[in-house]
């Protein structure tokens, strides 16, 4: 699915500290439209905190963003004091940017439909029966039509997480970015939610998933990538990068730590 | 041997007469100090019937100018009324009646005897019966200022609950310094300030709104600290992904974060207004009547501890009620954890 248009998004120098520990140390990233990049690597190596400041959900102090070419999410001050672009800015380019989380997540005072309909009602303000619509047509997608009704609590872990899957599309996103999506699941049900965004994959939708699931990295990924220590080690398509890559000895360990 | 005789005799004459009449009237009222005086002596020994024997022998004299046939009686029946004799009793506060129909001491003795004669939970009826009207006056005026304040403080607790978990300082200041002062200091000084203090800085109010005022604030603090909590547990995950689908920091809060914290807040929220129901009795040192004010009214014209007892029965109905309304509430709001 890759093509070789202008990159949807892309990154540069991303660097983040949380006090005295560089969590994500001069990233450069480009992922194109349709494209599935999929970062690997141990905890603490600045994988999720990469994913989340794309979101805006951790502040960055150096690097740029940029969303179909246009520098985003951050403004310097008269002062040269860079700082985070005004809320309704980062709320409309968050609303574009769809992001499913190890933990789901979901809104557990309201029911399925509730939560998928929350972003078209409140955050794009459509009519009750449109984003009702919306939300009825996302959840046929991840195939929880009948579960509508219910609330969270009632559901497997792995149907809540396609119940988050299906809010974060409810919002039409170009992109969606998974973190540690299957990580809080138990085994049986991971595969449930590989499906669902196996599917999203071949409807082209752009996405960066971090995980651990090597098996998926490898069906799936356009582009595998290992983070360790806020860099990027090495990176390539998952043919190149389980027959080649496999040679670099922290990339090895960690695959023989995971497997 | 008879020296000056005319005038001896004379003197004599006019001396025994005198001493007659002192002996006389010596005797007449010495007599019945002695009855008394036995009576007191069998009352003593605990012998009533033989003290109500010597008291009987009281007869009324030409106007009973010492009260002596009065004072008598009145013993003799409360005597009776001690042997449970209430017959006899009556008898004896009858005859003062007799005489004297607007005796008040016997007026009252024969409402007590008539009262003693009921069962006492028809006393306890009768007394309730004729505190009531009173005591509900009171009472609408307690529920006036329970409604108003639980009207009131959920909504001040809330503007001060996100005024303290604001990143801007000015406005967490205040509201730390709004909940540092309501909350260190009494609810009774409060009120005192407010009704009997202001005015001396020239603002006036009246009492209802003194009352208000004072509970309103006092009780905004309160419930400031505990929606604070409540927010404050709402797991972090929550505000992230309310953000993530676009949601602005207020619409993550009045949609996904504050809705969550109502089931968490009902019990704590819950106890804060069973407190106000009784903590709306502090406002009657301020001039107000409610319940307890009305109560208290009744139990000194009365002396009748009736009063008290009923004002008791109403608030413990009035939390009752709450309890019961909020145990529903908690239920209800969080339907979504057991469904």
């Amino acid at each position: 699915m890759k093509t070789a248009n202008q990159p949807l998004l892309s990154l540069k120098g991303i660097t983040k500290h949380f006090g005295s520990l560089t969590a994500v140390n001069g990233v450069d990233l480009d992922v194109c439209p349709g494209e599935i990049v999929v970062i690997i690597g141990p905890s603490g190596s600045g994988k999720s905190t990469l994913l989340r400041s794309i979101n805006f959900l951790e502040e960055i102090e150096e690097g740029t963003i940029l969303f179909e070419g246009n520098e985003i999410g951050y403004v310097t001050s008269k002062h040269g004091r860079r700082h985070l672009d005004v809320p309704a800015r980062i709320c409309a380019l968050r609303s574009e940017i769809g992001m499913v989380f190890q933990h789901f997540n979901l809104f557990p005072h309201m029911t399925v439909l509730g939560n998928v309909m929350e972003g078209p009602l409140t955050v794009q303000k459509k009519s009750p029966e449109a984003a009702r619509e919306i939300a009825l047509d996302m959840l046929a997608k991840v195939g929880l039509s009948d579960k509508r009704d219910v609330y969270p609590a009632t559901l497997s872990g792995g149907q809540k997480q396609r119940v988050a899957i299906a809010r974060a599309l409810a919002m039409r996103p170009k992109l969606m970015l998974f973190d540690e999506p299957t990580s809080a699941l138990d085994p049986e049900l991971i595969g449930e939610v590989f499906d669902t965004i196996r599917d999203l994959g071949r409807e082209g939708m752009t996405m960066i998933i971090v995980t651990h699931q090597m098996g998926f990295a490898k069906e799936m990924a356009d582009r595998v990538i290992f983070m360790e220590k806020g860099s990027f080690v090495a990176q390539g398509t998952p043919e190149d990068f389980f027959a080649n890559q496999m040679e670099h000895d922290r990339i090895k360990s960690f695959l023989n730590r995971i497997l | 041997m008879n020296f000056f005789p005319g005038r001896v005799a004379k003197r004599s004459i006019l001396l025994f007469s005198c001493l007659f009449l002192l002996t006389a009237s010596v005797a007449f009222a010495k007599d019945y100090d002695q009855l008394f005086s036995d009576a007191n002596d069998a009352m003593g020994q605990g012998d009533l019937p033989a003290a109500i024997t010597i008291l009987e022998k009281v007869e009324f004299e030409k106007g009973d100018d010492d009260g002596a046939f009065v004072r008598s009686r009145m013993q003799i029946a409360r005597l009776q009324f001690a042997l449970k004799d209430m017959a006899a009793a009556t008898a004896a506060a009858q005859e003062v009646l007799a005489i004297y129909p607007d005796n008040s001491e016997a007026l009252n003795f024969m409402d007590s005897v008539k009262k003693e004669q009921k069962p006492r939970y028809a006393v306890f009826i009768e007394d309730c019966l004729r505190f009531l009207p009173q005591l509900l006056k009171g009472a609408v005026m307690t529920i006036t200022l329970v409604v108003c304040i639980i009207l009131i403080s959920p909504v001040g607790g809330l503007l001060i609950a996100l005024g303290r978990i604001s990143t801007f300082k000015p406005i967490s200041g205040i509201c730390w310094l709004f909940i540092w002062l309501f909350r260190g200091t009494p609810l009774l000084l409060q009120l005192f300030f407010i009704y009997y203090g202001l005015p001396s800085l020239g603002v006036t109010f009246k009492p209802f709104t003194a009352a208000i005022l004072g509970l309103g604030l006092n009780y905004s603090a309160y419930l400031g600290e505990i929606i604070r909590g409540g927010i404050q547990s709402i797991e972090h995950g929550q505000m992230e992904a309310a953000k993530a689908i676009g949601m602005t920091y207020w619409q993550a809060m009045r949609r996904v974060i504050i809705p969550q914290t109502y089931k968490r807040l009902m019990p704590p929220i819950g106890n804060e207004f069973i407190a106000l129901i009784k903590d709306t009795a502090l406002v009657s040192t301020i001039a107000m009547v409610e319940l307890m004010r009305s109560a208290d009214q009744m139990f000194n014209a009365y002396f009748n501890v009736t009063a008290l007892i009923l004002a008791a029965l109403i608030y413990l109905l009035f939390t009752t009620i709450f309890t019961f309304i909020f145990e529903k509430i908690e239920i209800r709001a969080g339907i979504y954890e057991n469904r």
